[in-house]
């Protein structure tokens, strides 16, 4: 582990220190990392819906998040709708974007670099002909994700980009994004 | 029932290494062996393989290699008959065509059950092998039935394959290699690839792995690595002997890069959309490596005696990486599972597993008497290496040696 010897401590407000401790315990205690994290989504009319977070499973019981959440999605006018929210595909872009900057900040506070900004650019490349029935063989999601990282640090360039790649490794969303999974929907 | 001193499971260069530390201290042994002296090295290697060390690197005990070739890589072939020249010369006591089937405690020591009767002994050395089963993904099952599946323990030549395309899964020395040479044959070959160790054969005029050794990074003990769980389950580096081999050198010849093989769904190959991170933080870690031989080079005053530092190409990924595959559409009849191994420990009966019953050990020490050689930095990084196998029997036979002493007194 590269750390490195610095005037003042680094601090991105990241509690590594906790972290790194759940991660020693837990890695005796298999069930208690088994979490399940959960929405609650209710149509408000039009293509508009609002969803709420309230609380996950998680450490073998229930939990509850500070506060109540809400996320509401939408559409542009551009497709006929009244644009109350993000669209949904807008929103797994602001998802990635957090994943990995919630990683950039704990990795670099691992490897003791201080951050002072970082600004991510996420773009994601979709042709409509998929949503909108015309082809076939056109996907509905992103034919293509980018993603840009602004950083300003105390490191390198090369460490700046090591950080990068490493949240990329441990990110939750970069995975559900990049691999295939299993969507089970049903109806009550 | 025979008993024994001490029983060595496997007649390789780690079982023939420590027979010889154990003859040198007296304690009477045997080595059980399933097939014949260097079983998996002539029966589970592929024709051309050679080793990845330098010859100076891959002597037995007693044995330091000195030829005019000490940097030339042997093929497996010449490291056969090595090992039978090293048995023969040291007459060592094996047993062959003896199957273990059980091992279980038995007072302070162990009952060996084989095919060929019980054994009952002090002390155990495993030395089977890190490299016994080949460690292919659960969703292996759900390929077509008519695709041909290998193992880099099961391919011996690229004519052996169907004439269609190939899938090589996986990017370590196994993989590269064979995507190159089932390529070569005129088969197109895709390669899937994961996280991966990237290493240039040379730099700066030496092997890079004569560099790991100068700047003592192949012998830090294993108790002073950081996370030494996660270094033992590092993918091995991509070298082959002599050249240099990477995923620029694969793309160049017509092999298609595509990310990690995730699951095969509807009798298609899905891939993940990472390979251009996997291959980022390969060039980056590569890089990391050659700039400390840069700084260890400058701080000893040695720039001149070198040629200058040097970076190499970052891997070319392609713009847009193949999501999947569909094995009957595009004429695919081959995948070679290339994803590592498994040991295989499955005849020992005590609770010295973790929870993905993987071995635990320390150094090599699995409980009192039982010892393990041959796994990924089992004592230090070159404990895969010939050579290194010989350093981890003799510090092994030395701990053995005195842990009997020791209950001779009590």
């Amino acid at each position: 582990m590269q750390m490195q010897q610095q005037q003042t401590p680094v601090d991105n407000g990241v509690n590594v220190d906790a972290l790194m401790g759940a991660r020693e315990v837990l890695r005796d205690a298999p069930a208690a990392a088994q979490f399940t994290w959960r929405a609650e989504c209710e149509w408000m009319g039009g293509v508009h819906s609002r969803s709420t977070v309230r609380g996950f499973y998680g450490l073998g019981e229930e939990q509850a998040h500070d506060k109540i959440f809400t996320v509401d999605a939408d559409h542009p006018p551009q497709f006929a709708a009244s644009d109350n929210g993000a669209t949904p595909v807008e929103i797994v872009l602001s998802a990635l974007a957090s994943c990995l900057s919630a990683g950039v900040a704990s990795v670099a506070q691992n490897r003791g670099i201080q951050l002072h900004s970082v600004k991510a650019t996420v773009e994601g490349d979709m042709d409509i002909y998929g949503i909108l029935g015309v082809d076939a063989d056109v996907r509905n999601g992103f034919s293509a994700v980018r993603v840009n990282f602004d950083i300003n640090a105390d490191a390198s360039q090369d460490e700046i980009a090591a950080v990068v790649s490493q949240s990329q490794k441990r990110s939750a969303v970069f995975d559900i994004i990049t691999n295939p999974g299993n969507v089970k929907v049903t109806v009550s | 029932m025979k008993h024994i001193t001490t029983v060595i499971i496997g007649a390789g260069h780690s079982g023939l290494a420590m027979s010889r530390e154990l003859s040198l201290r007296g304690v009477d042994h045997v080595v059980l062996e399933r097939g014949q002296i260097a079983n998996s090295w002539k029966t589970q290697r592929w024709d051309s393989l050679h080793l990845l060390t330098p010859n100076w690197m891959n002597g037995l005990p007693g044995m330091s290699y000195c030829g005019a070739d000490k940097d030339a890589y042997m093929s497996v072939s010449r490291l056969v008959s090595e090992i039978h020249r090293f048995a023969d010369y040291h007459q060592t006591p094996v047993q062959t065509e003896t199957t273990v089937l059980a091992i279980d405690p038995l007072g302070d020591g162990y009952r060996v059950q084989t095919d060929q009767g019980a054994i009952t002994c002090q002390s155990v050395v495993m030395a089977n092998g890190a490299c016994a089963q080949p460690a292919i993904p659960s969703f292996a099952v759900e390929l077509p039935r008519y695709i041909r599946q290998l193992t880099p323990l099961s391919y011996k030549r690229p004519n052996d394959l169907p004439g269609g395309k190939a899938l090589v899964v996986g990017a370590s020395a196994s993989g590269l290699q064979l995507a190159q040479e089932i390529q070569a044959s005129g088969r197109q070959v895709t390669l899937a690839v994961g996280n991966h160790v990237r290493l240039p054969r040379r730099y700066r005029r030496a092997d890079i792995l004569h560099w790991l050794d100068t700047l003592g990074l192949s012998e830090i003990p294993f108790d002073q690595m950081d996370d030494i769980d996660r270094v033992r389950r590092t993918p091995s580096p991509g070298l082959v002997a002599e050249h240099q081999l990477d995923l620029n050198t694969l793309t160049e010849i017509g092999v298609e890069i595509a990310g990690r093989l995730e699951m095969i769904r509807d009798e298609t190959a899905l891939f993940s959309g990472s390979l251009e991170n996997k291959c980022a933080a390969a060039d980056l870690k590569m890089n990391r490596l050659l700039q400390t031989i840069d700084d260890w080079i400058a701080s000893e005053g040695f720039e001149e005696f070198f040629p200058p530092s040097q970076r190499f190409a970052a891997t070319r990924v392609p713009d847009r990486p193949r999501l999947q595959l569909n094995f009957a559409k595009e004429r695919f009849e081959s995948v070679i599972w290339a994803t590592g191994f498994r040991p295989d420990f499955n005849w020992l009966n005590l609770p010295v597993f973790d929870r993905k019953a993987r071995l635990q050990h320390h150094g090599g020490l699995v409980a009192q008497g039982l010892y393990v050689m041959g796994l990924p930095y089992l004592r230090q990084r070159k404990s895969t290496f010939i050579a290194g196998a010989s350093e981890d029997a003799h510090a092994l036979a030395a701990h053995l040696r005195c842990n009997l002493d020791q209950r001779l007194v009590a």
